[in-house]
């Protein structure tokens, strides 16, 4: 059996420009097919239309082609936000929640929760209360409570946007028994990185047409594509894609160990692993935190006596899973929290006395969520905000010429909670360019985007480090942290585990290990292969891997 | 406290209690505590509260409750007492002066009688917002649906209350979250004149709509995923039964409720 998208042609009123063209493929079943595509490109559309909230629920449109399934296929869907989805305190109120609704006897309905407590290796957290659980456990009992209605398609909008390492690595052992167990899913994402290993089959939406349709394999081999869809790929086969423009007769590669067997052979045996650390100089300390100390009323140590300093002018990244104390640690820094002990000195002056605001002008924390921040009526007086909340005189044509660099000009006068979401997580990010903020944290920056959104986010942190500011990330993006970062502060149950520059960390694989956060690949093979100096992007790995070629 | 109005896991008698024996002391006290005025029938009833609260470990949040309405209750005792001021009780008195205005005489008269009305109507509003407050504390919003249901009301009404007490610790985060995001990115609202203030309070209330329109939005997306159809018969996973916990419950407010009777006609003061 299999699924057929026919022809859909989708536009939400009728003045309006159609979101969808004519889009039509295959959902075959017992595969996991992953639809891709920029922000933008009609993939939240097509999960509407896929799931039946169009036209259940939103009728207004102009609708042309057809989904053909037969009436009593049963389409579930699981959100980018589980909290949104489940309802019931506890975890078996949840899980049963869908179930209830089909009107199953009580012994069905106990035996389907113990099915998918038991699929999803779950059972220990049955008695808890939803509330407590982390990310990932939340997002588990998510997919059980629509997989306990038995769907004939399970369909997963961005599943572990917004989750750490270990909440990652529980959907994808998730998706692996389910994939087993010959459940039907689609996952909507255009993060391939992650779950590359379970997809069968890609489809790709840019500006509302299928352009690709495809097994993954042939997806992989045809790099044009993947760039145009702006689709964030394993760094493996981004490392075998620009290796093999420039040396012919390159066999394909998907993993690590697929990687060091097909580099290998060209560049030969690994050299005797003497690398040479690139010592950075030392700037200034611009913002220092010592013996931070942050304990909560109900007695739980968020912070144990961290020590740090933030030099002028680097990008540092903090880095550990949920709970390890990023968040708790940064709101410190800008004054959003008290410390229990300790102190934060920006210039050597201590913060204490100042509100938040007056902390502002120099040290500007940006939050996870823009919906959190936006609030004026146009993109162009959101852009302008900080500066005009903090009195700081700006030209309206240095604000256009900002709007014009990244692509936002022609909605300048649009609602800002218009814009799509990695669109308003650039623009809370832009309207610090104009703030008089020295020290600038992004919480989670790149939540929503794309690839190119990426890039364009890499862009502006560089433009910040040449204005001479300091950029502290918390991301679990590891690859893109080796990328863009100078320096890696690394936090667990509060503590801090270590604070060097990247070249320094990527040799301590056990404390990577102790946090269970993998190291990027680029950095993995540059030590397999001893590499003079460990690599932590793809250009600079390809680079090195030419060279030894000549 | 950033668990204020939410249930509090924990595992007390009054957690273990069938949700309809603790809906039926809220009806029954919250009557109660809207007809009885006499001072020391609801001193009695605040003693039995109190024994309530202790034995099933919800005091801190009992009293927590109690900073939270202090202002309220302060104005219900002073608002008694100064209406009272103008009339002339039976009595012992602190301070009572005759005057006249515009050839009218007047007197006040500030007794211990209005001292006494004024603590009475505030303790009668203690009384009436922690009867509430003690069911929600120890009832979490899947015991309240499946209770109400029980008592065969229709479950749109009992999904909806059980929602609302659901999203009420949701949006009370999202407000601290946007609080923290605007006044991080230079939005004063802590050193800055009260006009100044409410108008920030007033700025932040532009995303607070548009995230509460966001999570209404997603959470009936969610009802349609799980095929909620409020016309289709449904079933339940769990089931509730009462045990000896709830008839030992059932008498303490029966005693409680009869004593409290008894002491009212026994002590009552006309107000």
């Amino acid at each position: 059996m299999s699924f057929i998208v026919n022809g859909i042609s989708y536009k939400y009123s009728p003045e309006s420009k159609l979101v969808l063209k004519d889009v039509s493929f295959e959902v075959k079943e017992g595969q996991v097919t992953a639809i891709v595509g920029p922000s933008g490109c009609g993939k939240s559309t097509l999960v509407s239309i896929l799931s039946g909230v169009i036209p259940t629920l939103i009728n207004r449109g102009v609708y042309e082609g057809s989904f053909d399934v037969q009436e009593k296929i049963n389409i579930s869907v699981v959100s980018q936000t589980p909290e949104n989805q489940l309802f019931g305190y506890g975890v078996e109120d949840a899980i049963s929640f869908g179930i209830e609704n089909m009107g199953l006897g009580t012994d069905e309905i106990i035996e389907r929760v113990e099915y998918v407590l038991d699929l999803l290796n779950i059972q220990h957290l049955r008695k808890r209360s939803v509330a407590t659980l982390s990310g990932g456990q939340r997002q588990a009992v998510c997919i059980a409570s629509v997989l306990a209605m038995r769907p004939d398609i399970l369909i997963m909008d961005e599943p572990v946007s917004s989750l750490d390492p270990n909440g990652k690595d529980m959907i994808q052992y998730v998706l692996n028994q389910l994939r087993e167990s010959g459940q039907t899913t689609v996952i909507v994402d255009n993060n391939l990185a992650w779950f590359s290993d379970i997809v069968d089959h890609v489809i790709g939406l840019i500006d509302g047409k299928v352009v690709f349709d495809g097994d993954k394999n042939e997806f992989y081999d045809d790099f044009e594509i993947q760039e145009k869809l702006g689709v964030t790929i394993p760094q493996e086969v981004e490392i075998y894609r620009e290796i093999s423009k420039k040396v012919k007769g390159l066999n394909k590669f998907y993993s690590i160990d697929e990687a060091k067997l097909e580099i290998g052979r060209l560049i030969g045996k690994k050299d005797d692993g003497t690398q040479n650390n690139i010592h950075l100089l030392k700037t200034e300390e611009i913002l220092v935190a010592e013996g931070l100390c942050k304990s909560f009323q109900d007695g739980f140590r968020a912070l144990i006596d961290v020590d740090a300093g933030f030099e002028k002018g680097k990008v540092i990244s903090i880095l550990g899973q949920n709970g390890s104390g990023k968040t708790t640690f940064v709101k410190h820094l800008n004054g959003l929290l008290r410390p229990t002990k300790g102190t934060v000195k920006y210039k050597g002056i201590e913060t204490s006395g100042k509100t938040v605001a007056q902390i502002s002008k120099d040290i500007i924390l940006v939050f996870q969520h823009p919906e959190h921040m936006l609030f004026e009526e146009t993109v162009y007086q959101e852009l302008t905000f900080c500066a005009r909340a903090q009195g700081i005189e700006f030209k309206e044509e240095e604000a256009l010429s900002i709007l014009r660099d990244y692509d936002l000009l022609e909605y300048k006068d649009e609602l800002p909670v218009n814009l799509s979401m990695g669109q308003k997580h650039l623009l809370t990010i832009l309207s610090v360019l104009l703030s008089s903020a020295e020290v600038i944290i992004l919480d989670e920056p790149t939540l929503g985007m794309d690839l190119h959104q990426k890039n364009t986010l890499e862009d502006i942190i560089k433009r910040f480090i040449s204005q001479g500011k300091t950029m502290i990330i918390i991301s679990h993006e590891i690859p893109l942290v080796f990328k863009i970062t100078d320096q890696i502060l690394i936090l667990n149950d509060g503590i801090k585990l270590a604070h060097d520059s990247k070249q320094v960390l990527a040799n301590r694989s056990d404390i990577f290990e102790s946090i269970n956060i993998d190291l990027p690949p680029v950095v993995i093979l540059s030590k397999h292969f001893g590499f003079s100096q460990i690599c932590s992007d793809t250009n600079s790995f390809v680079q090195e891997v030419i060279h030894r070629l000549a | 406290m950033g668990d204020f109005l939410q249930y509090v896991e924990m595992d007390s008698f009054l957690h273990r209690l069938d949700p309809r024996t603790k809906f039926m002391f809220f009806i029954v006290m919250s009557v109660l505590t809207s007809f009885v005025k006499s001072g020391v029938a609801l001193l009695f009833l605040f003693v039995v509260f109190t024994v309530i609260w202790i034995t099933s470990h919800i005091g801190k949040y009992m009293f927590e409750l109690l900073k939270k309405v202090k202002v309220l209750l302060l104005f219900i005792s002073l608002l008694w007492l100064v209406l009272g001021a103008f009339t002339v009780n039976p009595g012992p008195f602190i301070y009572r002066v005759a005057y006249t205005i515009l050839g009218n005489s007047y007197t006040f008269s500030l007794d211990w009688f209005d001292f006494y009305k004024g603590a009475v109507f505030a303790m009668r509003v203690f009384l009436m917002i922690s009867v509430f407050y003690t069911v929600i504390l120890s009832t979490n919003f899947s015991q309240i649906i499946l209770g109400l249901r029980s008592w065969n009301v229709p479950y749109s009404v009992a999904f909806g209350i059980g929602l609302v007490f659901q999203i009420i610790p949701i949006i009370i985060k999202e407000f601290t979250t946007i609080m923290e995001a605007q006044s991080s990115r230079g939005l004063e609202v802590d050193k800055c004149s009260a006009a100044a203030k409410i108008k920030n309070y007033i700025i932040v209330s532009l995303p607070l709509l548009f995230r509460v329109l966001g999570k209404g939005h997603s959470i009936s997306l969610a009802m349609h995923y799980y095929k909620l159809n409020f016309k289709m018969k449904r079933t339940s996973y769990k089931l509730i039964k009462a045990s000896y916990l709830d008839a030992i419950f059932g008498a303490v407010t029966v005693i409680s409720t009869v004593s409290t009777i008894v002491l009212h006609f026994m002590f009552y003061i006309p107000l």
